[in-house]
């Protein structure tokens, strides 16, 4: 597996770690790529990533896309430590620019995906603490929703009506302005 | 693979739902009739709780104004400026009521309690909750006075603070000769004697106290005078009055504002240009439409808005994005007061449905 890249290679080179999805599949990824994820920085700090780290809550499908957000994102954090320390520098703040704009377009290409992976991607989301991720794909879920009727809601995403007809037209009666 | 937990997929739902926005309500509630698991996120205390932190500050939902004095007073409306309609505006029982103050969800207006009953109280309305307190005016033979109300809660965040302690703080302008010694505060000497120079000079200019919306900066409250638009701050943990100089006096329509950083900004406009003025730096903008003569009427803390009369209708600028938006038509606007606040599915009928024993 490639590395993270750029300058970080001489930290990162010596901190591999290899995560292992529920088809066993086993990924190498440098600490700081692994790190985005909160679940896996505990269990770095607490020692436990000998032997690999095993995630059986997540396939090896979701597990690779999982990795490739981490990658460009670990390199973006780094970018930004980098150059804090010469903001003012407005050559600096021009590349600055250019690489979130380029973040940006990395992370629309990322949703580009059916709504099955998408919801397979949020559960890896939060069951690994990634913020920026489950951010990022439970607030393209939210922007599916808005607008939408509940029926329609329910089509898009597979989800049973268990309401019964008496309690739908309950809820309905009292918020009808919300369905006008 | 197994599906995942009932408990997960509740976990992510949140997470999903969360991220609704405050100031377009519907999608919360349509959102509730999906399915009862749906439902039963939405109303769990957890997800309000969360949802509230998530935005931050509470959105606007609405607003009610004044109108300038002989223009007379406005349809008594709480006017929606989301899906949901109006809330309904308690009855007035006869002239004169009006609304002073709207802050931390809460509604001050200025009435009389009953029919043929000459005493105004002040009623302390909260429209989410319809949650009604009245509050006794203070005796004073003022000629003129105006109010705030605030929450009370120390440490509050003012996300959720319905149903908690609130404060009405009175502000009014008395003749200084008929004024009873016992009701002058110590402190106020500065303030009475500008009042009495200021009237010994013309009477017709008495720089009485604006009925407009005050400013609320944590202990300090804040009015504006007429008369070269200055400034009275009470400090309510020291109980002291003191006068802040304004940074010019010849601007017409003048606004005070909060901003996020608990700083106070002067604003008004003069021609086609916006301007605002914090205690140290100035800042200046240029309004959209140089085709009117527009007018500051208020502004909505947290939301980081300010309310705009033009001769197209009453708009609002948030001054950070620069987003315009026509919130009601045009008028004689004196004050507006915007109404903030959360409007979630956790309450009524939705509630109990989402607490029966099958979910």
């Amino acid at each position: 597996m490639a590395s993270a890249g750029s300058g970080d290679e001489k930290a990162a080179a010596a901190a591999m770690i290899t995560l292992i999805s529920s088809d066993n599949e086993k990924f190498e990824v440098t600490e700081a790529t692994a790190t985005l994820s909160q679940t896996i920085r505990h269990m770095i700090e607490d020692g436990c990533t000998d032997g690999g780290v095993p995630l059986p809550n997540v396939t090896s499908k979701i597990l690779a896309r999982v990795i490739e957000y981490c990658k460009k994102h670990a390199t973006a954090a780094a970018g930004e430590e980098g150059s804090s320390s010469s903001f003012s520098d407005a050559a600096f703040l021009e590349v600055d620019r250019a690489f979130l704009e380029e973040l940006e377009e990395f992370d629309d290409a990322f949703l580009e995906v059916d709504r099955a992976t998408l919801f397979d991607l949020i559960l890896a989301a939060n069951y690994l603490d990634i913020k920026g991720l489950l951010n990022l794909t439970c607030q393209k879920v939210a922007d599916s929703v808005k607008g939408k009727t509940p029926e329609q809601i329910r089509e898009m995403y597979n989800i049973v009506n268990d309401l019964t007809p008496e309690e739908e037209a309950e809820i309905r009666r009292e918020t009808q302005w919300a369905f006008e | 693979m197994a599906p995942p937990p009932t408990e997960l997929i509740d976990d992510v739902t949140a997470e999903i739902l969360l991220r609704l926005p405050p100031d377009e309500p519907e999608h919360l509630f349509r959102a509730a009739l999906v399915c009862k698991p749906w439902l039963r996120v939405l109303c769990d205390p957890d997800f309000r709780r969360r949802y509230r932190a998530y935005h931050g500050a509470a959105p606007f939902l609405g607003l009610l104004h004044r109108l300038q004095v002989l223009q007379g007073s406005p349809a008594d409306r709480f006017a929606s400026t989301t899906k949901m309609p109006d809330f309904p505006r308690p009855g007035s029982h006869g002239r004169h009521p009006y609304p002073l103050d709207c802050r931390h969800g809460r509604v001050l207006i200025q009435m009389r309690r009953t029919v043929g009953e000459t005493k105004l109280v002040y009623l302390v309305w909260d429209p989410v909750t319809g949650d009604r307190r009245v509050v006794t005016v203070p005796d004073i033979d003022s000629l003129i006075e105006t109010a705030a109300v605030f929450c009370a809660a120390d440490g509050c965040d003012h996300l959720d603070c319905h149903g908690g302690p609130f404060r009405v703080a009175f502000m009014g302008l008395w003749q200084p000769t008929t004024m009873k010694k016992s009701l002058r505060p110590a402190d106020c000497e500065c303030y009475v004697k500008h009042m009495e120079d200021a009237i010994r000079e013309d009477v017709f200019r008495i720089p009485y106290v604006q009925p407009r919306r005050a400013a609320v900066i944590g202990d300090e409250i804040y009015f504006t005078l007429r008369q070269g638009h200055a400034i009275v701050k009470y400090d309510r943990a020291n109980n002291r009055l003191s006068m802040v100089n304004p940074p010019l006096r010849s601007a017409y329509g003048i606004t005070l504002m909060v901003l996020d950083d608990s700083s106070l900004v002067f604003v008004y406009t003069e021609g086609s240009s916006l301007y605002l003025w914090s205690r140290e730096v100035s800042s200046e903008r240029t309004v959209v439409d140089p085709g009117q003569v527009p007018l500051v009427v208020g502004s909505a803390e947290g939301a980081g808005a300010i309310f705009i009369s033009t001769d197209a209708g009453l708009f609002t600028i948030e001054l950070k994005s620069g987003r315009v938006r026509k919130v009601g038509e045009p008028g004689v606007y004196f004050s507006v007061l915007p109404y903030m606040s959360f409007y979630t599915p956790d309450r009524g009928r939705l509630l109990s449905l989402s607490r029966t024993d099958d979910l």
